[in-house]
């Protein structure tokens, strides 16, 4: 594989004794691999002896990941992220699959956007696979609703106003109904703009201490509770109708929807590796994990009085929209996660520049660098013991796809080891570490409050649709 | 031209850029170092030789010409060069960066720098990319930490030891960098500290007092109390202080209207009789009398509020000594 470059076909691959995981079969454990000609040749399952020694913590196959929620940036502010840039991160990530959201400049509310992007992806040489959400409004301005009938038949996987919510609650219903007919998701980003204007951070103990503005938990519920009751309102007309809510940040929001989907609403949702692993006390300077950040009998612990308070406050890294959360939060994500209630997790991928980030916090731009670093956090948690391998897996394949239902993508939906089709998978070692430096993200954005890290699981390969999408230079 | 740390010296700071990070020693040693500085004033010519050859850089990117000119006093009075520059607000949002403008500053050879900016947490910024220290004049709704010392000082030289001291902050605490700086010294220095104001004016500080177990406070019990009964907190209080209040806070639908504030909130003289009979008054200016405090009030035998504006200057001498790598011993004869 030496001479290989991003984009050949993986001609010969052979993995040993790692630790296979099929999302599909809903079945994990020592195995091999072999690739042929770009294809997934053979999968066997180990068993006995020559099992022995071969665990999760070790090297790792998996299908490749797909994210559906990422900014690339490109048309427009492409010091920020580019489409190859962006598809490069992803394949660092262990992504084969990543849907780019609309709010580019201009916004894809417009085929003509989906070709440019489309030919910038084919001139990256990527194998990584683009999908594209239309923008639910004309230039997401929440008047008029965007062409989505064009966009659909461009190959839109999803709608989304995204950076903000769909602005007016008639134009999310009509959104709903028409794509209803047509069978695609409205991907919201739940914030109800009255109560957020100029909002710095989680409503909660930090942002009072830091002297921040409060974007409270209601903010994201009360817009959870509006679109529920507009999709149940439109299912009589549109029984097709189908909400999916994006980055789920907050406990009453994911109640919500956990009753929504147990009384039948067509709703699914996604939340962020952040809001599950980080908390609002990253913005005070903490960097430890959700989980320890929380008591023994779930009460959050006080950074000051642990002393855990390492980095210095309002690094704009941990500027992010929805915001981080208190670890109560953070819990019932991953609650959320654990139950089912979250189909998927999604990264929210958002590279920013210096110039946009390296100014005051209240005037930073709000978003993450995440989609290196999204399965490495996943990892952490695993090896923390807060969630299953498998279910992490599933959070990153099977269930984003299920979020996206059937489509004419050029792999489709199932997303597990699948032998004799084109080999789809990344290879990487749970037990080996990296450091997240700016030189080590491929992405433009570096704006990850991860820099310095050094985490677990290091990728070593990144297949997508047969062809080399990433290798570890050092493997 | 500045002196090394004397062995023994226990300032470990490199910067002012809110007090959380102060220990009780720490704010000790602020407040001795304040007291000789409070020796040199009253001098005929209150000026030492300390900062001589220090370029001491003044931005101040929102407009407050008492602190400014406080911090100027203060820097002037130990020979320091300053350098005034009024940033305004306008340059916030758009135009040179804060990054651009304190490299620009290094370049011109500021030695310290101290700023107030309207964004909290801006000096944090400042710091990461200036070679050398930073002295927060106030941020946003964050920190005022110079503010929070001399309101310390002031309370000390009236009282001595604030340690079970009953003290109130009274107000608009939500909007306040001073009540927040204050919380972090009272509360270190063991003061019963009670903030008062209306609950919109109050939120996320009850949780803040209480809700943290940390082995100091027990359930109810917070590090601070946390209240909209007036009565209650004025009742027995040594020390009243009260915040400004500003006109944009009925606009944004927090308050009725001023009337009603005042009416409800306002330090009247009626309503310090339930304080103790020397409680202190204080008010971190500018005041709005018949606002937030009768302005026969203001007036009182016992309103420190002059002591503040004269204290300003010694804790802020204290604080630029220090910060150029002083101790206080090193004052003596200076
Ligand atoms: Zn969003």
């Amino acid at each position: 594989m030496a001479e290989m470059r991003v984009g050949d076909t993986v001609e010969r691959l052979d993995v040993e004794r790692a630790w296979l995981v099929d999302p599909v079969a809903g079945r994990e454990g020592p195995g091999e691999i072999s690739v042929r000609g770009g294809r997934l040749e053979s999968v066997s399952w180990l068993k006995g002896a020559a099992a022995k020694g071969v665990g999760p913590e070790g090297v790792l196959v998996l299908p490749g990941l797909l994210d559906i929620h990422v900014h690339l940036r490109e048309p427009g502010n492409e010091d920020a992220e580019t489409i190859a840039t962006g598809l490069a991160a992803a394949a660092h990530g262990g992504f084969t699959s990543v849907a780019a959201m609309p709010n580019t400049t201009p916004a894809a509310d417009d085929p003509a956007v989906f070709a440019r992007v489309r030919a910038a992806a084919e001139s990256s040489g990527s194998p990584v696979e683009l999908l594209l959400h239309g923008a639910v409004t004309a230039g997401r301005a929440g008047e008029r609703l965007a062409a989505l009938g064009e966009l659909a038949d461009a190959g839109a996987v999803g709608f989304s106003d995204d950076g903000a919510p769909v602005k007016t609650p008639v134009l999310m219903r009509n959104a709903l109904l028409y794509l209803g007919a047509i069978g695609l998701p409205v991907f919201e980003h739940a914030e109800d703009l009255g109560l957020t204007a100029n909002a710095e951070g989680h409503e909660g103990v930090v942002s009072a201490i830091l002297g921040l503005k409060g974007w409270p938990v209601a903010g994201e519920e009360a817009a959870v509770a509006r679109d529920l009751a507009l999709l149940a309102g439109v299912l009589p007309d549109a029984p097709g109708a189908r909400l999916h809510v994006t980055h789920v940040s907050t406990a009453p929001a994911l109640e919500l929807v956990r009753r929504a989907k147990a009384a039948g609403l067509p709703v699914t949702c996604d939340v962020t590796p952040h809001h599950l692993a980080f908390t609002d006390e990253w913005l005070a300077g903490a960097r430890r994990w959700s989980w320890e950040a929380v008591a023994g009998d779930g009460t959050v612990r006080d950074p000051w009085a642990d002393r855990a308070l390492v980095g210095r406050p309002f690094d704009t890294a941990t500027k992010v929209n929805p915001p981080l959360r208190s670890a109560d939060h953070a819990a019932a994500v991953l609650a959320a996660l654990l139950d089912g209630t979250a189909d998927a997790v999604a990264t929210d991928h958002a590279p920013h520049t210096d110039v946009d980030k390296h100014v005051e916090f209240g005037i930073a731009a709000n978003g993450i660098s995440g989609v290196e670093t999204a399965l490495s956090v996943l990892l952490a948690a695993v090896a923390a013991g807060k969630l299953p391998l498998l279910r992490a897996v599933k959070a990153l394949t099977t269930g984003p796809a299920s979020v996206l239902g059937a489509r004419p993508g050029r792999r489709g939906a199932p997303r597990g080891l699948v032998v004799g089709a084109a080999a789809d998978l990344v290879v990487v070692d749970a037990g080996a570490t990296w450091t997240v430096t700016a030189e080590t993200l491929a992405s433009r954005g570096k704006n990850s409050p991860l820099l310095g890290r050094e985490l677990p699981g290091r990728v070593l390969l990144t297949v997508a649709d047969g062809r080399l999408a990433y290798r570890d230079g050092e493997s | 031209m500045i002196a090394a740390p004397a062995p023994g010296a226990t300032w470990q700071h490199r910067h002012v850029l809110d007090v959380d990070v102060f220990s009780a020693a720490d704010i000790d040693l602020v407040m001795r170092t304040a007291d000789e500085m409070k020796e040199i004033l009253a001098r005929p010519i209150p000026k030492v030789p300390a900062l001589r050859g220090t370029s001491v850089t003044i931005i101040f990117w929102e407009a407050s010409t008492r602190t400014r000119v406080s911090f100027e006093v203060a820097a002037k009075n130990l020979s320091a060069d300053v350098v005034n520059i009024a940033a305004g607000t306008s340059s916030v949002v758009k135009g040179e960066s804060l990054v651009d403008t304190i490299r620009t500053v290094e370049a011109l050879g500021a030695d310290m720098i101290v700023m107030r900016h309207s964004v909290s947490g801006a000096p944090y910024l400042a710091a990461e990319v200036f070679g050398g220290p930073v002295l927060n004049g106030g941020d946003g709704w964050h920190g005022h930490p110079t503010q929070a010392l001399l309101d310390l000082y002031t309370m000390r030289a009236r009282l001595g030891d604030v340690a079970g001291r009953k003290v109130v902050i009274l107000g608009d605490i939500l909007h306040s960098r001073v009540a927040r700086s204050n919380i972090w010294t009272l509360t270190a220095m063991g003061a019963d500290l009670w903030l008062c104001g209306p609950t919109t004016l109050l939120r996320g500080f009850d949780a803040w007092a209480t809700r943290w177990a940390d082995g100091r406070a027990a359930p109810g019990h917070g590090r601070f109390t946390v209240t909209s009964d007036i009565d209650a907190a004025l009742r027995d209080a040594e020390v009243v202080m009260a915040l400004r209040l500003q006109r944009e806070r009925m606009d944004a639908g927090l308050l009725p209207s001023l009337r009603e504030y005042s009416a409800r909130f306002g330090l009247t003289r009626e309503r310090l009789a339930a304080a103790r009979p020397d409680a202190l008054v204080m008010h971190p200016g500018p005041m709005n009398e018949g606002v937030e405090i009768a302005a026969d009030v203001a007036v009182l035998d016992r309103s420190v509020i002059l002591d503040q504006v004269a204290n300003g200057v010694a804790v802020r001498m204290a604080l630029l000594y220090l910060l150029s790598g002083g101790h206080p011993e090193g004052m003596s004869g200076g």
